[in-house]
This record gives C-alpha cells, sequence and structure tokens, in this order.
C-alpha cells in the first residue's frame, strides 16, 4: 500500500472540508449579520494544512460547486479563489504565519492579489463593476471624475474585498493555531 | 439530507442528452457570444437557449436564474449610460445626469452577454444530475480521484451546514452573541467556526481510512454502475458545435489580421 | 516466542510477531510486542482499557499503521504467510475489511444511492459491471439493506449505516473482517443489528477480529480474547480465562454484567473460573445461593 501519488487520500477528503468550511464561514457570517462575506477560510486553511497547489485547488473546486449550485456567475471567479488558495500556502511556507502580526500582513497580502485576479475578471464581463452595491456606487463616482475603468475597478473591488479578505486570513490563522499537532502532521505528510 | 444541485428532475430531449455535449452548447454559446459582439447575435444565441430550457421544461428555473443579475443589470445600464467612453448623443437626462445611447447600448450588449452565459450554462446544471456529470467526465478520461472530490462536495456541504446549524442553535442557548458589536460578533465566528473544521478534519481523517480500505486510488480506469451512453445524437450535435467553433474563431482571427 | 522466525502453520491466517508500533510526534510506543495468531475461521475479541492500543492493533493488522499513518512500526503481522506492508493494495483490500466505529464516516459521501455506495469499492478495483451488480445485490440481501438500495445513504440511522459499512466492506469479499467498535455509537436497536450481522459471518467462515466494549454481546461471538494494557499484551485465552484474571478487576476493565456479580459473590464454576456466559452465570449462582441456604 504505497502512498507515492501526489493526489493522495487525505488531500482528496480535506478539499472537500475545505469548501464545506467556506460555505460554513458564509452560514455564519449571515446568521450573524456580519458585514463579511467570510466565504475562503476553507481555501486559506486547506493551503496552510497541505500547501498551495491543494489552496488553490480547493479555491477552483469551490467556486465550480457555488457556480453549480448556486448560480452560474461564480464560475468565472474560480481565478480569483485559485490566487487566494495557491498564496496562502506560499505565504505559509515562507513562514508568514508564524504568529498574529504576520498573519496580518499575510491577510492583506492576499486581499490585495484576491483584488488585483478579480480585476480583469471584472472589465471583461461587467466593464469593471462587481455587483456588489457599495462598491460599484464608488465605481460610479471615479468614473464621473474620469478615472479610467481598470483603476475604477481597482478600488470597486479593493473595497469590496480588503476587510473581508484581512478578517478570513486572520480567522483561518487563529483555528489553524488551535489544532492539535497530530492532525496537522496527518496533512503535512502529503508534501 | 439531499445533495444540494440545481438539477430539475424530468423526463426531455434535452434531459436525455450527454453532459459533455450540453457542456459544449454552453461553451459554444459564450465563446460566440465574445467573438461576435453583436445584440442581434447575442439575441439568436439566446433565442436558442431558450427555446431549449421551453424544451427542456426548465424555463421558470431559468428565469430565477436570470434575475440574480438583475440588479447588476440596472447599475450597468446606469453607469455605461452615463460614463460609456464613446457617448455622444444624449437620449434623455435625469434630475441633471445626463444618459446616452451609445452607452446604453452598449450596457443592453453587456448584458444579453451576461445573460447568455447564464442560459447556456443554466441549461447544463439544471438538465443534468451531478452525479451523472462526474460519471461522463471519469469515463472520458477525467481522474476519478476527481470526480470523487467533485461528487463528494455536493454531499459533505449540506452535512455540514446542518452541522452548523445545529451548532448555532447550542450556542445560542448558551447566550452567545448574536447582537453586539463587531469584535464580538468576530469572536462568535471563532467559537463557532473551531469545533466545526477540528471535527470534520477528524472525520475526513476517518473518511480517509475508509477509503484506502476500499481500494479507492488503485485504477486510473475504474468500472461504472451508472453508465452514461453516448448517442448518435450527442454525437452529431457535438460535431456540429465544435465545426461552428472553429469556423467562429477562424473567421476572427482572419478579419482580425485583415484589419 | 522470541525473534526466531517461526514456521507459520498452515491455518494460521494472521500472525503477529513481535509488533511494536510508535505514532509520529510521539515518544511512547502505542503497543509493544505483540505476539499472537488466528487462525482461518476464528473469532477473536480484543479488550482493552481506552488507551491500550487496541485501535491501533487494528491498524496495523491493515497495515493502515504505519504505511498511512507513519511512524516507526517493527516486528511482523503475516497474513496467509506474506507481510501486509508487502501485500499491493488492491489484494490487500481483498483480504482484509475494516469497519470503525463512527457510521457516518465510513461512507463515502461521493454516492447518492445506498446500491452505489456498496459498489464503490468495486468500482474502484475495475470489476465488471455485470459481476458489480451481482455482488452488490448478493451483499443488499444478505444485510437486510435491499429495501432500501434506491435511498440516500445520509438518510440512514446509525445501524443502518453500520450495516451499510459492513455491506460494502464485504462486496469486496475478504477473508478476514477487522471491527473496532463497531457498535459504541449505536442505540440497543443497531447494537442488535450489527451483532446478529456478526453471527452470521462466523458461520461463513470469515476470521473475525473485533473490539468491543460491550462485554456480554462479546463473549457470545468470540473464540478467544486477547487482552491488552498499556500496549502490552496481558493474556490470551477463552473469554473466560481472561475475564478470571486479577488483572481484569486491577486494571478496571470491566466485564461481563453477570460475571461481575459472581465475582462479588466469589460464585466460580467448577474449573475455577468466572462464569461469563449468561446460562452459566445463572447455574453457577444458583449453586452459590444454594450452598448459602444451606450454611445458614
Amino acid at each position: 500500500m504505497a502512498k507515492s501519488s501526489k493526489l493522495t487520500t487525505m488531500i482528496i477528503v480535506l478539499i472537500p472540508v475545505a469548501v464545506g468550511i467556506n460555505y460554513a464561514g458564509k452560514f455564519f457570517a449571515e446568521a450573524l449579520k456580519l458585514p463579511l462575506w467570510l466565504d475562503s477560510i476553507g481555501t486559506v486553511l486547506a493551503a496552510m494544512l497541505a500547501g498551495p497547489i491543494v489552496g488553490g485547488i480547493s479555491g477552483a473546486i469551490n467556486n465550480i460547486i457555488y457556480g453549480l449550485t448556486v448560480g452560474p456567475v461564480s464560475f468565472i471567479y474560480a481565478l480569483t479563489s485559485v490566487g487566494i488558495g495557491i498564496v496562502a500556502g506560499l505565504l505559509y511556507k515562507a513562514k508568514m504565519f508564524e504568529n498574529a502580526f504576520r498573519a496580518l500582513i499575510s491577510g492583506l497580502i492576499i486581499a490585495v492579489v484576491a483584488t488585483v485576479i478579480s480585476v480583469p475578471i471584472n472589465v471583461i464581463f461587467w466593464e469593471g463593476q462587481t455587483g456588489n452595491v457599495w462598491g460599484d456606487a464608488l465605481f460610479a463616482f471615479l468614473r464621473s471624475k474620469n478615472i479610467g475603468i481598470w483603476l475604477a475597478s481597482f478600488f470597486d473591488e479593493l473595497v469590496v474585498d480588503l476587510v473581508d479578505k484581512v478578517f478570513t486570513v486572520f480567522i483561518a490563522y487563529g483555528i489553524f493555531r488551535a489544532l492539535p499537532k497530530s492532525l496537522i502532521y496527518n496533512f503535512r505528510q502529503e508534501q | 439530507m439531499k445533495a444540494i444541485s440545481l438539477y430539475v428532475d424530468k423526463d426531455t430531449f434535452v434531459h436525455k442528452l450527454e453532459p459533455v455535449t450540453k457542456f459544449w452548447y454552453a461553451l459554444a454559446s459564450v465563446v460566440l457570444s465574445f467573438i461576435f459582439p453583436s445584440i442581434w447575435m447575442g439575441l439568436l444565441i439566446l433565442s436558442t437557449s431558450i427555446f431549449l430550457s421551453l424544451v427542456a421544461r426548465v424555463l421558470k428555473n431559468m428565469v430565477g436564474f436570470v434575475s440574480a443579475v438583475l440588479v447588476v443589470s440596472i447599475t450597468m445600464l446606469v453607469i455605461q449610460g452615463m460614463f460609456y467612453k464613446e457617448n455622444v448623443t444624449l437620449v434623455f437626462t435625469i434630475g441633471g445626469l445626463k444618459f446616452y445611447k451609445e452607452g446604453l447600448l452598449h450596457a443592453i450588449l453587456l448584458i444579453i452577454r451576461v445573460v447568455n452565459m447564464i442560459t447556456a450554462f443554466g441549461l447544463l446544471i439544471l438538465t443534468t444530475r451531478p452525479s451523472d456529470m462526474v460519471t461522463n467526465l471519469v469515463q472520458k478520461g477525467m481522474s476519478p480521484k476527481l470526480g470523487y472530490i467533485l461528487s463528494s462536495v455536493l454531499q459533505i456541504i449540506p452535512q455540514m451546514l446542518s452541522t452548523a446549524s445545529t451548532i448555532i442553535d447550542a450556542q445560542c442557548s448558551r447566550g452567545l452573541e448574536t447582537e453586539g458589536n463587531f469584535s464580538e460578533k468576530l469572536r462568535a465566528v471563532f467559537a463557532l467556526l473551531g469545533p466545526l473544521v477540528l471535527s470534520s478534519l477528524v472525520e475526513a481523517r476517518e473518511r480517509a481510512v475508509a477509503l484506502e480500505m476500499r481500494g479507492f486510488g488503485v485504477s486510473n480506469k475504474p468500472t461504472f454502475v451508472r453508465e452514461i451512453p453516448e448517442t448518435k445524437v450527442d454525437k452529431t450535435l457535438k460535431f456540429l458545435m465544435k465545426t461552428i467553433l472553429i469556423f467562429a474563431i477562424s473567421w476572427r482571427v482572419f478579419s482580425w489580421i485583415m484589419w | 516466542m522470541d525473534n526466531v522466525v517461526r514456521e507459520i502453520r498452515k491455518n494460521e491466517k494472521i500472525v503477529v510477531q513481535n509488533l511494536s508500533y510508535r505514532y509520529p510526534l510521539s515518544n511512547n510506543k502505542a503497543i509493544e510486542d505483540i505476539n499472537f495468531s488466528v487462525c482461518a475461521g476464528e473469532s477473536v475479541g480484543i479488550i482493552g482499557r481506552n488507551g491500550s492500543g487496541k485501535s491501533t492493533l487494528c491498524l496495523a493488522l491493515t497495515g493502515l499503521v504505519p504505511l498511512f499513518f507513519g511512524g516507526k512500526r517493527s516486528g511482523r503481522v503475516l497474513v496467509d504467510g506474506t507481510d501486509v506492508l508487502e501485500i499491493p493494495k488492491e489484494k490487500l483490500v481483498r483480504k482484509i475489511g475494516l469497519v470503525l466505529q463512527n457510521p457516518f464516516s465510513q461512507i463515502s459521501g461521493a454516492k447518492m444511492t445506498v446500491f452505489d455506495e456498496v459498489a464503490f469499492g468495486l468500482e474502484n478495483l475495475g470489476v465488471e459491471r455485470e459481476e458489480m451488480l451481482e455482488r452488490v445485490e448478493k451483499v443488499l440481501r444478505r444485510l437486510d439493506l435491499w429495501s432500501k438500495r434506491d435511498q440516500n445513504p445520509f438518510e440512514l440511522s446509525g445501524g443502518q449505516l453500520q450495516r451499510l459499512a459492513i455491506a460494502s466492506v464485504l462486496a469486496l469479499e475478504p477473508e478476514i473482517l477487522v471491527l473496532d467498535e463497531p457498535t459504541s455509537q449505536l442505540d440497543p436497536q443497531g447494537t442488535t443489528e450489527v451483532f446478529e450481522v456478526l453471527s452470521e459471518l462466523k458461520r461463513t467462515g470469515i476470521t473475525i477480529i473485533l473490539v468491543e466494549h460491550k462485554f456480554e454481546k462479546l463473549v457470545e461471538h468470540v473464540d478467544k480474547v486477547i487482552f491488552l494494557h498499556e500496549g502490552k499484551v496481558i493474556g490470551i485465552g477463552t473469554p473466560e480465562e481472561i475475564f478470571s484474571m486479577r488483572e481484569i478487576d486491577e486494571y478496571s476493565v470491566g466485564e461481563p454484567i453477570y460475571t461481575s456479580v459472581c465475582k462479588k459473590l466469589n460464585a466460580r464454576k467448577p474449573n475455577g473460573k468466572y462464569p461469563v456466559h449468561f446460562e452459566e452465570a445463572i447455574e453457577v449462582l444458583k449453586g452459590a445461593l444454594k450452598s448459602h441456604d444451606t450454611n445458614g
């Protein structure tokens, strides 16, 4: 019984759970009426547990499933989720989750990455808008001042993403720290 | 506990098509609407999708999908109507805000494009069982491990949401702060998610053990209890769509070079 | 038994020799120096307090320890003469089946019906569809799940789920079945269902390794018992031999409830052991009460 194949069983069971945690985070945020999405906590956790590739895959699967169950719009933003997963995994490897301060920086980095990836998608599909009322209001305002589509879209997206992603990463960090080492080890072997 | 899916169980021509066939249709629709950015092409594709929705008797569900982009559509009309870079012809003014024809038309094009995307993929999603989609893909060569991930996600999510529901009820009865300021609520999320994550990961590890003992990953060529057949109709339709796509892309590249 | 490799007798299905294992990140051995053998068709129970190494031993019998969990194993586990670590996975899962405590974590989660769930292992192994359909039906009928074949596994009760887990494993037609506390999360109804299945399996000649805390049930279903404590074997023998050991009380392991009663009244069988079966216990107690009466 060898464990040499890349996509080992532990990773395969981790990915659906990561997506489930994404959904649960969103569920709790809504139930508590928090002005946040909190729908990427699982992706970040998977990346911390099993690396950037697994994080990326979790992000992709997450959006594919959203697309199949909520509406096809989510398919498009799969790349953003993939980006979040990969960057989170890389940051973890770079020891950027060793303490709370570094976790905060990681949160900011991930927020910016998510924003940057989403902007071209916004521009291609809805000429820069995000579909979020507040963000788009800002977008309209910036466009009225003759600010270019790309820059306006960037700020539109940042408004939507910054706070949400920073808290997402911070919560993932907190939960990760509380996990038993033996459990983390099980996922670790696969790297 | 039903798996989360938008599948509408009916017995129509569209339902009986191979999932991959429907996927090619969706892909073709989206690519064509981008290659030919004209309102007429958009409407043509849209009417095809609507017709197919009627055949599949899922038009009602389709409307539900499309209504999701209603708000964005309106804001697009507003923003493009006012700020589109080629705006020249004033159409009307509302309280000092100027709306131009070019922008409004552009917004309409965008909206049709989005609606096309949604209806084309919506058709696939509404008429195909997720498990059948996965089986079809694995039959065509997708890794069975990936197939497992996609299949299990659809059932594990409602499981976890149900557990999440139980957790929140239990915690509320213990006086969890659901009202309160931002930081209190944040702490609450933490207290709710932490145990859920832990128990889910432990259960996942046990599931991995069970999977291993049932030969998971042993063969790259598994067999299937529910095989998805590829009929002549499927073959014809797929060929048709691939051909249309090739022509369209070639035409586009050609005309791009000529310009 | 020392470190010399002794010759394996013909009908010894499982032979464990000097088995020790340490989990990764741990300094202590979870199991140490385990030696025993199991003959084909035998049913063996494993008892011991929590943390005595019972689950680890089960996992070692399947090779999951150390292959899946990491860590360090010494000694050998031989199944039909070959070490489990050297048996390729496709052969191993057809030889040994594993059933665990939690009914919910043993379903694949990827299948929408009970039928498909049982077929899952066969699909993985690439078994031909015709044969697959036959085997699944056979096993579902055997475990009284045929009527539920179109139901979603998540809609089943705990006992039904455990039967489903057993069915899924049996579809692969293993010769050995290892069960680690299969009824600990079940209600009395579910427990009865599972033990009925075990009785029937024993009749068909499957070799069974069973970890159980419900001792009254355990003794009715096994031929011999292995008693573990802190990772080591304290004793191997018939149920009554083991439950009569002083270490049972010393380590607070527990025993069938009527055995406790007999121990309190010092009511033994003629062979000096405490009874572990209900009927025997009644007889022994009757005798004890009688002699109590006659002694005034």
